[in-house]
């Protein structure tokens, strides 16, 4: 059973049947967590990097930003059985416009703000996929913690 | 290189635009024009009345109580908000089914038309840009060329990537140069077979702001930026990505922040669910 995580959310499963997918990261990007051992996979599809642009929306969604995301995909997923140093992290999305150096550059500074964030919990990155001009789509198998990257025009592809 | 005669040839397999559509926008863009007239216009065509009364209805607007008439929506919801329902009306037919060859899913096109209109309409009205209909209409109905080239863009896909990646160019130029006109071009032809404005024409052909665009025309900015954030939400990105030019003049032009762009970003970002179910009720 797919599972849809839309722009600024975030889904967290142990149901061996489901497969976490989101769809046109774009800028935005998306964190896949899964811990092998609890079997429990979560999935967060962030689009800005700091909440501080706008507390009230951060409070009311905090899958909308980095800063806030990031910590309550951690919380949720350890919350069920998780354990920090099992898991297995996949970071994708962060695209960018042609010619788009430093005004507006949602994509790097996403980037940038995963970066920070993930040392901070000391979380390692185990595969990466970011940057350039293309759209993409990630999927988590929860039986297995398979996931599956596509770039639009090409074909799902494991990674 | 493709036959260019040929793909537009396909512009004439577009559903038409309802004649009811160029009445309403020439009632919206009159300063002077009545709600009255505007309900009666719309009353006239009773497939369009049964829809515009379901999206009324529907949880988009969380109304307290039931429209039974256009004469009583236009009263409630006023006169822009009826107007734009009407123009959403019009793309629907086109717009709504999955674009294999810039790898969009049935209604991943329509949603990101509705939203980027709903955009550049707000930038038009915070900026006092011109006619906000335009602005609307133009940003709804500006990738209506997609539809036409989409199977053309699917056959050649794999010379547009490459020609992308080594090149440097844009998606659109990428078009051009591989099948022999890009998705801008038809847009634009289509807009004319539909005795659309000059304006509105104009807009489509250049919203990618290529080569000739004035820069001036706050009107295809306002569609243009709208565009470009979309384009970084991942609305709408298929298989062209986010592989447009940035230009930072046309944002300096309209005054807009950094902040004030990512606030936009964050506001359109909490709408996405609102619009999906506006649109699960069209």
């Amino acid at each position: 059973m797919n599972i849809i995580v839309g722009v600024s959310d975030m889904k967290v499963s142990s149901d061996p049947d489901s497969v976490l997918i989101s769809y046109s990261l774009g800028s935005c990007i998306g964190i896949a967590i899964y811990d092998p051992v609890a079997k429990v996979g979560g999935l967060l599809h962030f689009m800005l990097p700091e909440s501080k642009l706008d507390e009230g929306k951060a409070q009311k969604n905090p899958f909308m930003f980095a800063d806030t995301g990031i910590p309550a995909l951690f919380e949720a997923l350890c919350d069920m059985g998780a354990v920090k140093e099992r898991m297995k992290v996949i970071v994708t999305g962060g695209a960018q416009v042609l010619d788009q150096k430093g005004f507006l550059n949602i994509g790097k500074r996403n980037q940038i703000a995963v970066k920070e964030l993930l040392s901070k919990y000391k979380a390692e990155i185990d595969y990466e996929e970011v940057g350039g001009n293309v759209n993409r789509t990630i999927k988590l198998l929860i039986k297995n913690g398979e996931a599956w990257l596509k770039i639009s025009g090409q074909e799902f592809r494991e990674i | 290189m493709t036959d260019v005669a040929a793909i537009l040839k396909d512009i004439d397999k577009l559903k038409p635009i309802p004649q009811v559509t160029h009445r309403v926008m020439a009632i919206a863009g009159k300063t002077l024009s009545s709600a009255s007239d505007l309900a009666d216009i719309i009353e006239y065509d009773p497939a369009l009345t049964a829809n515009l009364l379901k999206v009324c209805n529907s949880a988009f607007f969380g109304l307290a109580r039931k429209m039974d008439s256009i004469h009583q929506a236009v009263a409630y919801l006023g006169m822009d908000q009826v107007v734009d329902m009407v123009l959403m009306n019009l793309g629907s037919a086109n717009l709504k089914r999955a674009q294999k060859g810039y790898d969009l899913r049935e209604g991943e096109l329509w949603k990101y038309s509705v939203l980027s209109a709903l955009m550049a309409r707000d930038i038009a009205q915070s900026k006092g840009i011109g006619d906000k209909h335009l602005v609307f209409t133009a940003a709804l109905l500006k990738d209506i060329g997609k539809v036409v080239l989409s199977s053309h863009v699917r056959n050649y896909f794999d010379e547009i990537e490459k020609v992308i990646r080594e090149q440097d160019i844009t998606f659109r130029d990428a078009e051009k140069l591989i099948i022999g006109i890009d998705h801008a071009e038809v847009g634009s032809m289509a807009a004319e077979k539909w005795n659309l404005s000059g304006r509105m024409v104009d807009i489509i052909r250049n919203h990618h702001l290529g080569a000739g665009w004035d820069e001036d025309d706050m009107e295809l900015a306002a569609v243009y930026v709208a565009d470009t954030l979309c384009m970084i939400m991942g609305i709408g990105a298929g298989s062209d990505g986010l592989a447009y030019r940035f230009h930072p003049n046309v944002v300096e032009k309209l005054h807009f922040s950094e902040t004030d762009l990512q606030m936009m970003m964050a506001s359109f970002g909490e709408r996405i669910q609102e619009v999906e179910d506006l649109l699960s009720n069209e």
